[in-house]
């Protein structure tokens, strides 16, 4: 079974003694992230985002389903993970790895649990017919902050996407080719974003965005999904060393910041994907709000 | 291969044992008479969102826990019709023989090993073939012709299983059984059934009578039994099963006459054949002996050593006389079986 | 399902009867099982788990070969019984939130069990739940602690958790949100909550999990209600080792 290399006790003494003299590895302040790139594919619902060498890629689908018995009234939302060794030589394909089954659960409780994706929106006729809308997330390159970045590329790829439009006439339903009707946005209840602070020292170093080398160092981790509102979807302290409530809390408050500028950046990212696409500014002729 | 067949026993340890036991009276390594049972610690009625329950311990430190839960579940259209056609001329609603074996569902958990492994798939066939050979309780089942209770019996082995686990489970769900109530039913006929939900007015699903008689209906029980020689053994222990030649699970359950009767025999593999042969002494080199034996050699004598002291795995059968006289023995009158159940009720909820 | 909890609000008293700072009756044992190394059997309201406890034993053959050889590993095994629920039902081993549980359990006791003096060893926990009804991985955490004392262990501290949800999940009905302690299921289902479990002292924050969305503004008073819960289950473990040790010394058991 292949495992990701442990760092020799070197590298990690060299990591530690720097941090005790307030100096990151990359020259990075404490609560600095690294350069963040967000793009979108050609098709809607595809965007990748970066995070230094951590790139992860979403894509969202959807199709029309026969509606869930006890849910007549929602559409399907499904999330799908999957950590392949084109990431890491670490992951393996196929092995449910402990990493796959924390990072699905927590995007699981971040995105869907949150109710950021307006699943009654996506039912067409109650108890019959729903649109399934389904994310692909895929890891493609990983050094640290796994969780973070596919969270970033999970709501970015969510908000970039558009659902076919579709008519009811009775019990017929019509569901339009894009090139026949522009297709409609998924409609977003809040756009939460996950914040990740690996602690050393104590809980006296807190690092945000580390790298898989100050992974590997750490004495724990603190992940806390939130929107702008400052509305805490989740927080999961699984493991490490106990640390004082105080600076849980005060976490909160740097990853409201963080989460903050994360919404800013996507938003703007999609404001500039939507003026490449809206060549000859036809975008508003098109839209589907208009009288027909 | 099943933990409990791993038998940390040296061939002379195991040689040992087998003479003692084989010994008119059988001397048992912890001194009991051959039909005693362990003591052990049983505690009934422990869970409150499941419908009966129970937890035994035995003296080896295995323990059990069973719930019990009942759904109401609508029969299926077919058996419908066919009921609706008996109807007519069985105006009696007290579902005798309408009762079918699916209603009950016997799941068996044992750590450490999948659901579909041999062990567990095989303790649940036994077992839930004792529970359906006893029609009264599948009857009991019937609602009325359009509803059913459906039973799930689920048996949690909480210990790796040290000795064969069968006895310990079927005690358990026996006491768990015992203490199964169902919601009073308020409606009539074949109405959607409404229930009684206060928990003071259920039945019990072996009724109880004001007074003890010998004539109640009561879940089955399921013992195992070993011989060792002309010795039959009662409640074998890990050791005992070591050196067992036969090993018989005999499932014993009350009738409305109030005698004991077998419901269900199976034999199962004893662990003993896995175990390795003894050399005798004439052929074993470490003790002396010049040569070293040719197997064949070494097999002839050990077929010569017969009976003399040399470990060696049972080749398996048992006689007919010998089934006859463990029957006997389960359910005569003041017999094992009754014994069992007699403790078994004493346990308080 | 919602329920109706408003009610709340008049008479300050929930669902069972209970104020907002009071625990749901706390039973535990120890030693219930004489085949396992350790083993403990706890109660929180109608939360009820048996705890078993294999080890320090060798490492099993299929899963040699780790690089974690300085230490014990830890592992655990949560089992739902097809009874515990409302509903019968099973649940499968590969259970994303049961894998997420038994990875929780296994983290946190890292922390706390001194590991390193077994090395090329494996400390196996089984939990079975029998009855669930609220604050299942807090149980969960609290009967390990007990069967790892019982297993003679060592570890630096208990760990003893709880949760708190709050009434009121959005910032404008700031006055009137209280902080809940000890939930049982019916309010578990209803109102943002999160199982913190402390060790280590006063205020050291072990694990903390939060699944529903909730203010941050709320946040600080549960978590200072959790941990002031916590220091009141970790006085009663206290209470049943210490009675448990009694008992043995004394020869009664064991």
């Amino acid at each position: 079974m292949p495992r990701e290399a442990e760092p020799s006790n070197n590298a990690k003494a060299f990591l530690l003694q720097a941090l005790r003299e307030n100096v990151r590895l990359d020259g990075r302040a404490f609560d600095e992230f690294r350069q963040i790139d967000l793009s979108f594919g050609d098709e809607y619902g595809v965007a990748t985002a970066r995070l230094g060498k951590t790139k992860v890629m979403v894509r969202v689908s959807s199709e029309v389903v026969k509606a869930s018995a006890d849910r007549k009234f929602d559409g399907v939302f499904t999330i799908s993970t999957e950590l392949s060794p084109i990431a890491s030589p670490a992951f393996e394909v196929g092995r449910q790895d402990q990493a796959e089954v924390l990072l699905s659960r927590i995007l699981e409780k971040t995105i869907r649990r949150s109710g950021a994706l307006d699943t009654e929106s996506l039912c067409i006729i109650a108890g019959q017919k729903c649109f399934h809308v389904r994310a692909d997330v895929h890891v493609l390159d990983h050094d640290g902050s796994l969780v973070d970045a596919s969270c970033l590329a999970l709501v970015a790829a969510l908000m970039h996407y558009r659902r076919p439009d579709f008519e009811v006439r009775g019990e017929e339903v019509q569901i339009f080719d894009p090139r026949e009707r522009e297709p409609i946005k998924l409609s977003m209840q809040h756009q939460p974003f996950c914040v990740t602070f690996g602690y050393y020292e104590d809980g006296s170093v807190m690092l945000l965005d580390s790298t898989l080398l100050e992974e590997q160092c750490r004495e724990g981790e603190v992940m806390i999904s939130m929107n702008r509102f400052g509305e805490i979807c989740q927080i999961a302290k699984y493991s490490g060393e106990p640390v004082d409530a105080m600076s849980v809390l005060n976490c909160m408050n740097v990853a409201l910041e963080k989460v903050k500028v994360f919404d800013k950046l996507v938003k703007a990212k999609l404001e500039e994907d939507e003026k490449r696409r809206d060549v000859g500014g036809l975008m508003a002729e098109l839209s589907a709000e208009n009288a027909r | 291969m099943a933990p409990y067949t791993n038998i940390p026993l040296s061939p002379a340890e195991l040689s040992y044992l087998q003479t003692s036991l084989s010994a008119t009276p059988p001397i048992r390594p912890d001194g009991r008479s051959p039909t005693q049972f362990r003591p052990l610690v049983a505690e009934a009625d422990i869970l409150p969102s499941a419908n009966g329950s129970a937890r035994v311990c035995f003296s080896d430190g295995t323990e059990a826990v069973v719930g019990i839960k009942a759904e109401v579940e609508r029969t299926g259209r077919a058996d419908v019709f066919r009921e609706g056609e008996s109807e007519g001329e069985d105006v009696n609603a007290t579902g005798e023989g309408k009762g079918r074996n699916e209603w009950l569902e016997v799941a068996i958990d044992v750590p450490g090993l999948r659901d579909d492994d041999a062990l567990p798939v095989f303790l649940g066939a036994m077992l839930s073939e004792a529970l359906g050979a006893d029609g009264a309780l599948r009857d009991r089942l019937w609602i009325n012709a359009r509803f059913h209770w459906r039973l799930y019996v689920d048996i949690l082995l909480l210990s790796p299983p040290l000795s064969y686990p069968l006895p310990l489970l079927s005690l358990t769900t026996h006491l768990a059984l015992l203490n199964t109530r169902l919601p009073a039913l308020l409606s009539q006929g074949d109405e959607d059934p409404l229930f009684n939900d206060d928990w003071d007015a259920s039945t019990h699903l072996y009724p109880r009578p004001s007074k003890p008689s010998p004539a109640t209906q009561k879940p089955p029980i399921t013992l195992l039994v070993t011989t060792t020689g002309p010795n039959i053994l009662f409640d074998p222990s890990r050791d005992e099963l070591a050196v067992a030649e036969s090993v018989l699970a005999v499932s014993a359950a009350p009738t409305a006459s109030g005698s004991l009767s077998v419901v269900a025999i199976r034999s199962v593999d004893p662990p003993s054949r896995l175990t390795a042969a003894g050399v005798p002494r004439e052929i074993n080199s470490a003790s002396g002996a010049t040569a070293t034996a040719s197997a064949g050699e070494v097999l002839a004598a050990r077929e010569k050593d017969e009976g003399r002291g040399v470990w060696r795995a049972p080749r398996g059968g048992v006689g007919r006389k010998v089934v006859a006289e463990v029957v006997k023995m389960v359910v005569a009158k003041g017999g094992v079986g009754e014994e069992v159940l007699a403790g078994l009720e004493g346990v308080e909820t | 399902m919602p329920l109706d909890t408003s009610t709340y609000i008049l008479a300050h008293l929930r669902l069972d009867g209970r104020r907002w700072n009071e625990l749901r009756r706390l039973q535990a044992q120890m030693s219930t099982q004489a085949a396992a190394d350790g083993s403990s059997y706890f109660e929180m309201g109608n939360t009820k788990i048996i705890c078993t406890v294999a080890g320090p034993q060798e490492q099993k053959s299929g899963g040699g070969g780790r690089s974690q050889q300085d230490k014990a590993k830890i592992e655990v095994e949560v089992n739902f019984a097809g009874f515990s629920g409302m509903d019968r039902k099973k649940r499968a081993r590969s259970d994303k939130r049961t894998s997420e549980m038994q990875h929780t359990i296994a983290s946190a006791f890292e922390s706390t069990l001194l590991t390193h003096l077994f090395p090329h060893s494996t400390i196996t926990l089984n939990l079975h739940i029998l009855s669930q009804d609220g604050s299942l991985l807090a149980a969960c955490l609290n009967a390990a602690t007990l069967a790892l004392v019982d297993a003679g262990i060592p570890m630096t501290d208990y760990i003893s958790a709880t949760t708190v949800a709050t009434t009121a999940s959005y910032a404008d009905k700031e006055e009137e949100a209280d902080p809940l302690l000890d939930l049982n299921g019916l309010e578990e289902q209803e109102l943002p909550f999160l199982t913190i479990a402390s060790s280590g002292g006063e205020d050291r924050v072990c694990s903390l999990v939060l699944e529903t969305k909730v203010h941050m503004a709320r946040l600080e008073p549960m978590i200072s209600v959790g941990l002031d819960g916590c220091s009141q289950i970790r006085g009663i473990l206290d209470g049943v080792i210490r009675a448990h040790g009694r008992k043995v010394l004394e020869g009664k058991v064991g």
